[in-house]
């Protein structure tokens, strides 16, 4: 019981005490702010406590049973605690940035409450079993992040926010009636109750429809790029870390640890992935906006995560898992790097800037070794979970998808080499920008050295992944 | 003996480095230096001890279930141990040259660490007996490369990107080729794959192979060696192009070849081997032949020399490979002496423009004997080192047909022609303003030049030392049939046409001193031979870089690709906005208010229901 209290605290205490914030924010914006730090972490916490259970095959449960099928339901498996353990952990550095980033604007009690509440919906959203409130909560979801991408509140920017959740909104709808669907199949919202059924083709494609859109992916990726218009820390958080990767975990979620997995998924799905991960790289070396070449490289990985859950093998998953989490971390990083740049410069126009790398070293320190990881070079992290989707693509016989990832990875070192040179070399332009913040720095130089460790430790991460594929996959050691 | 020395073989050099980095320098500006001589000293040693061992290492790393099970090993075998001996021996040489070389640049501290990393990195991709792990360190190799590059005076990221993205591809192909031997092999434990070079095998083959030419610089993925000799700092061309990045890139070469796969002379791509090799022999030497920059002619020999070595061992003939592997050996030497030589030339003349110097002999005696010995050595002289590995390698190629032996000999010709222009104009000749009151090199950067000159000869006069001792049981008794390949060239035919075409190098330099009147001017006649000028012009103005067109093909098909995102959000911006607006209004205009409008439409849906149910019904009855 004591481990399911540990599951509530981790959902509710964001999730609730994100509404206290706007009080506390009339005391003390100090006190706020470590406040809603305090509620991520607490968060980060009790999913790091129910760690050493899962990797035991320990599933940790709390529910309340409800009528019309609607019991509201936790479970917390290695799958959903790897997944709660990545959003907490990016979205508290990210907290942590805004302190700096958000003081000298308005409306920062809404943004604590809106990024607070999002990231109590993502836990409440990934220890669910039950789909409706799984609904609910990805709902939740889009409603603060369409506040948190229209903060600074000028037409463009609410346009912006409203394309974003029009788009998502409009995925969702469209799963929902898969959800029916699924619903009048099986006779019920529960997940553990429907294991092992198998869906019929078109319930599938309706529900893979909102998890594309959630996860910007073709054909409905422009939002992402689009709401690059946010305060760097929102961007960092919905488009790096957390919000485009919900629609990934609940294909994993849905297709590969609940339902029997559908081998005609696989030829789809990897080939809208290859496209997506092509398209939107070939849009990031085009661009000239920083924040929008760093979206479209968050759609363009999205690609391979996709790539390496639609194989449906153990490789596979643990490759995309293992992405999830070296992704969230470089990418953070970089849009954390452009927020500095931003903020210091006043400008996102690449080709406005300079030069940066000698007046802010150490940003352009830590945007390098993330840079590194995004392109999944060794030591870092992102080098293992690159090679282990395309491995799986190779593995399973798709040896032409794996070419065409590979393709997609070569324009990843370019695009990304392209935005370091256009930034951080060449002569300085303008005003002389230095790091004001010490905090925003120390942020990212904090993501950049945790790109490293998930390199070098590759096999903690990796211990949590297996235990996830085990579960979901049923395979024996 | 533990086979934890083999991680220690690793882990010393990488914590090296890591120290080297925190090291307070403003307080000792030599502190990096010796930190990094000692540490390679000590793994120098190392390999040295652990020479005549073999040795195994395994622990399980990541674990996934089945299928997919990478782990930590490693292990010592004669061909390992012998490069490992040789990565620790440059290491070590070339750290104990730049402790001088590079002490007081603001950047030395960096240079240091990356120098020490190298070394680790290098040791693991040696020592690693699984291919994802040789990944790991082999692509790890990139970062040091660009950090190396990038410690140079004036910061050339441009060239460090450049280099970074050409290294880089060839490693995405390695990949790929790792994965396919995975699937095909069903294990990525190197000591247990052994393929066939069929269908899917030759592709992987391929692959693995492109990773290894790419290490190895040779063409078409050269060309950022050239940018970097000039922009780097000098210690990383002797340390990487001229010597590891060949031991790597060959090692791995020959692993594959002999090893993980079965190359035989009737494999398809064994002529492919060749024909690669022979054009990197003689399309790099003819580029380096008119350089007119001490460091750019090295670079371009330094891609020249891995097409010997290339096509030694994709003859796929046990005299070839085993000439192939002396060649690498004895180019890492005589390479890496002439780059240090031309790293003393740059520290004491503050040049290294060949138009600018000359008559340094006089001045830098030990620097011009160094760099004698190290030309005479890369241009086939006997009794020097690579008179007897370029044998081998001419006689195995002959083997296989006159063509690529034909090329090498002309290869031969035009090496022998640059480094008498080379040796010419900056060693003899009239001194030069940049020339006059420059004094030797400091001890601790011509010991290192010595000592590598002095294994010129030695590898050469008593080369049976190398190829009976560390070659011959590298490639095992299955390779070499237990025949031994040390002593003077068999076939005196071979020898009389290589010595004949170093006299007609000689002649040609004399010719062309003649005709313009100075060394820089020797082989002026053939670069503005009819025919030959303009493709020299062409290649001057960077068109021909393989990098210049990659990189006008990935922006071209960027383009493109942007557009299909344009479309995409076109839709939905514009479509799917004015849909929405043109629906509404419709249907404001349909909603007016008038009573008589309103009953107009009531009609209409109620004939349009009672049409409706008379279809469904009537075409039921």
């Amino acid at each position: 019981m004591q481990e399911g209290i540990l599951l509530l605290v981790a959902v509710f205490a964001p999730l609730a005490g994100a509404f206290l914030l706007p009080l506390l924010g009339r005391l003390s914006t100090r006190f706020r702010d470590l406040v809603a730090l305090a509620l991520v972490v607490a968060s980060l916490g009790c999913s790091l406590a129910l760690v050493p259970g899962a990797l035991n095959g320990e599933v940790v449960r709390f529910s309340v049973s409800g009528p019309l099928g609607l019991s509201l339901g936790f479970a917390a498996d290695a799958l959903a605690l790897f997944m709660a353990i990545v959003s907490s952990l990016v979205g508290a550095i990210i907290m942590l940035f805004s302190f700096d980033y958000i003081s000298h604007y308005e409306n920062q009690n809404e943004y604590y409450l809106m990024a607070v509440v999002f990231l109590g919906a993502m836990m409440g959203l990934v220890f669910s079993t039950n789909l409706v409130f799984l609904f609910v909560f990805w709902e939740i979801t889009g409603i603060a992040s369409w506040r948190l991408i229209g903060f600074y509140r000028s037409k463009t920017d609410v346009l912006k926010a409203d394309k974003a959740f029009l788009i998502t909104a409009l995925g969702a709808l469209i799963m929902l009636v898969g959800i029916l669907a699924v619903y009048g199949q099986t006779g019920t919202f529960d997940l553990d109750a429907m294991k092992g059924v198998a869906l019929p083709f078109w319930v599938s494609m309706l529900l893979l429809v909102g998890m594309l859109s959630k996860s910007a992916t073709l054909p409905f990726q422009t939002w992402l790029p689009d709401a690059g218009v946010a305060p760097s820390p929102v961007t960092a958080l919905l488009h790096a870390a957390v919000l485009v990767k919900i629609g990934v975990y609940v294909f994993a979620r849905l297709f590969l640890a609940t339902f029997a997995f559908d081998e005609a998924l696989r030829t789809i799905v990897a080939s809208i992935a290859g496209s997506s991960a092509l398209v939107s790289a070939g849009a990031a070396l085009v661009d000239t906006d920083f924040k929008r070449i760093v979206a479209y490289s968050t759609v363009s990985q999205i690609g391979f995560i996709f790539l390496g859950l639609a194989m449906g093998t153990p490789l596979g998953v643990a490759g995309a898992l293992l992405y999830i989490l070296m992704h969230g971390l470089a990418k953070a990083g970089l849009f954390l790097c452009a927020g500095i740049v931003e903020q210091n410069t006043g400008t996102k126009d690449i080709t406005k800037l300079g030069g940066l790398i000698r007046t802010m070293p150490w940003t352009a320190g830590a945007f390098l070794l993330c840079v590194f990881s995004v392109m999944g070079i060794p030591p870092l992290g992102g080098f293992f979970s690159k090679y282990m989707v395309v491995s799986a693509a190779v593995s399973s016989g798709e040896i032409a998808m794996s070419v065409v990832f590979l393709a997609g990875a070569l324009l990843t070192i370019l695009y990304l080499f392209r935005l370091f040179s256009k930034v951080f070399l060449g002569e300085p332009q303008g005003a002389v920008a230095v790091e004001k913040s010490r905090l925003m720095v120390a942020c990212v130089v904090l993501l950049a050295a945790l790109s490293l460790a998930g390199g070098l430790l590759v096999s903690w991460p990796s211990l949590l992944a297996k235990a996830a594929i085990l579960q979901m996959l049923g395979v024996v050691q | 003996m533990s086979p934890y020395l083999l991680v220690l073989a690793i882990v010393i050099p990488a914590v090296a480095g890591l120290v080297a980095l925190v090291l307070p320098t403003h307080r000792a500006r030599w502190a990096a230096g010796a930190l990094a001589v000692v540490a390679t000293g000590c793994e120098l040693g190392l390999a040295i001890y652990l020479f005549p061992h073999d040795l195994f290492f395994s622990q399980p790393w990541l674990v996934f279930g089945t299928g997919f099970t990478v782990d930590l090993a490693f292990k010592l075998s004669r061909f390992s141990a012998f490069i490992l001996l040789a990565i620790a021996g440059f290491g070590f040489l070339v750290s104990v040259f730049s402790s001088v070389s590079m002490a007081g640049a603001p950047s030395s501290r960096r240079f240091h660490a990356w120098v020490l990393f190298t070394v680790a990195m290098a040791a693991g991709a040696v020592l690693a007996d699984n291919l994802l792990l040789l990944l790991f360190f082999w692509e790890g190799l990139l970062l040091t490369l660009f950090g190396m590059i990038v410690a140079g005076k004036t910061r050339p990221f441009a060239t460090a990107i450049k280099a970074f993205v050409i290294v880089g591809i060839t490693d995405l192909c390695m990949m790929l080729g790792v994965m396919l031997t995975g699937h095909l092999a069903g294990t990525l434990s190197m000591s247990s794959i052994h393929l066939p070079l069929d269908g899917l095998g030759s592709v992987a083959f391929l692959l693995l192979l492109i990773g290894a030419m790419g290490k190895a610089g040779a063409m078409p993925f050269h060309s950022w060696i050239p940018d970097a000799a000039v922009d780097a700092p000098l210690p990383f061309m002797a340390l990487l192009p001229a010597s590891m990045e060949k031991l790597l890139g060959i090692y791995f070469l020959a692993r594959i070849s002999l090893d993980l796969f079965v190359l035989t002379p009737e494999a398809w791509v064994s002529p492919i081997l060749m024909s690669l090799g022979a054009a990197t022999i003689l399309f790099a030497v003819m580029m380096a032949l008119v350089q007119k920059d001490y460091k750019r002619l090295l670079a371009y020999h330094a891609i020249s020399q891995v097409g010997y070595m290339i096509l030694g061992i994709g003859t796929a003939l046990p005299i070839g490979i085993v000439g192939g592997l002396f060649h690498m050996v004895n180019n890492a030497i005589y390479k890496s002496s002439l780059f240090l030589s031309g790293g003393a030339v740059e520290r004491q003349t503050g040049t290294t423009d060949l138009g600018k110097l000359g008559g340094l002999a006089r001045s830098m005696p030990v620097t011009a004997i160094c760099f004698v010995v190290a030309a005479a050595s890369i241009s086939g002289v006997p009794p020097f080192n690579g008179f007897f590995s370029k044998e081998l390698v001419y006689d195995s190629a002959l083997e296989r047909g006159w063509i690529f032996y034909a090329v090498a000999l002309l290869g031969s010709f035009f090496t022998a022609a640059s480094f008498l222009k080379l040796g010419h104009s900056a060693f003899f000749g009239k001194p030069a303003d940049a020339s006059r009151k420059v004094k030797e090199a400091p001890w601790p950067m011509l010991v290192p030049m010595i000592v590598l000159a002095v294994l010129c000869l030695v590898f050469g006069v008593a080369n049976s030392l190398p190829l009976g001792r560390l070659i011959e049981p590298a490639v095992g008794a299955t390779v070499t049939r237990g025949e031994t390949f040390a002593g003077f060239p068999s076939s005196m035919l071979l020898v009389g046409l290589t010595v004949g075409v170093l006299i007609l190098a000689c002649l040609n330099h004399a010719f062309g001193v003649r005709r313009t009147g100075k060394g820089l001017g020797a082989v002026d006649h053939i670069h503005y031979a009819p025919g030959l000028s303009s493709v020299y012009a062409l290649q001057e103005t960077g068109v021909l870089d393989p990098y210049r067109i990659l990189t006008s093909v990935v922006r071209l098909a960027a383009a493109v690709l942007y557009r299909i995102d344009r479309v995409i959000d076109w839709l939905y911006s514009t479509v799917a906005t004015q849909s929405a607006f043109a629906i509404t209004w419709l249907l404001r205009k349909a909603h007016n208010g008038n009573v008589s409008r309103y009953l107009a439409w009531s009609i209409l849906g109620a004939i349009g229901v009672v049409l409706a149910v008379l279809a469904i019904f009537g075409g039921v009855r």
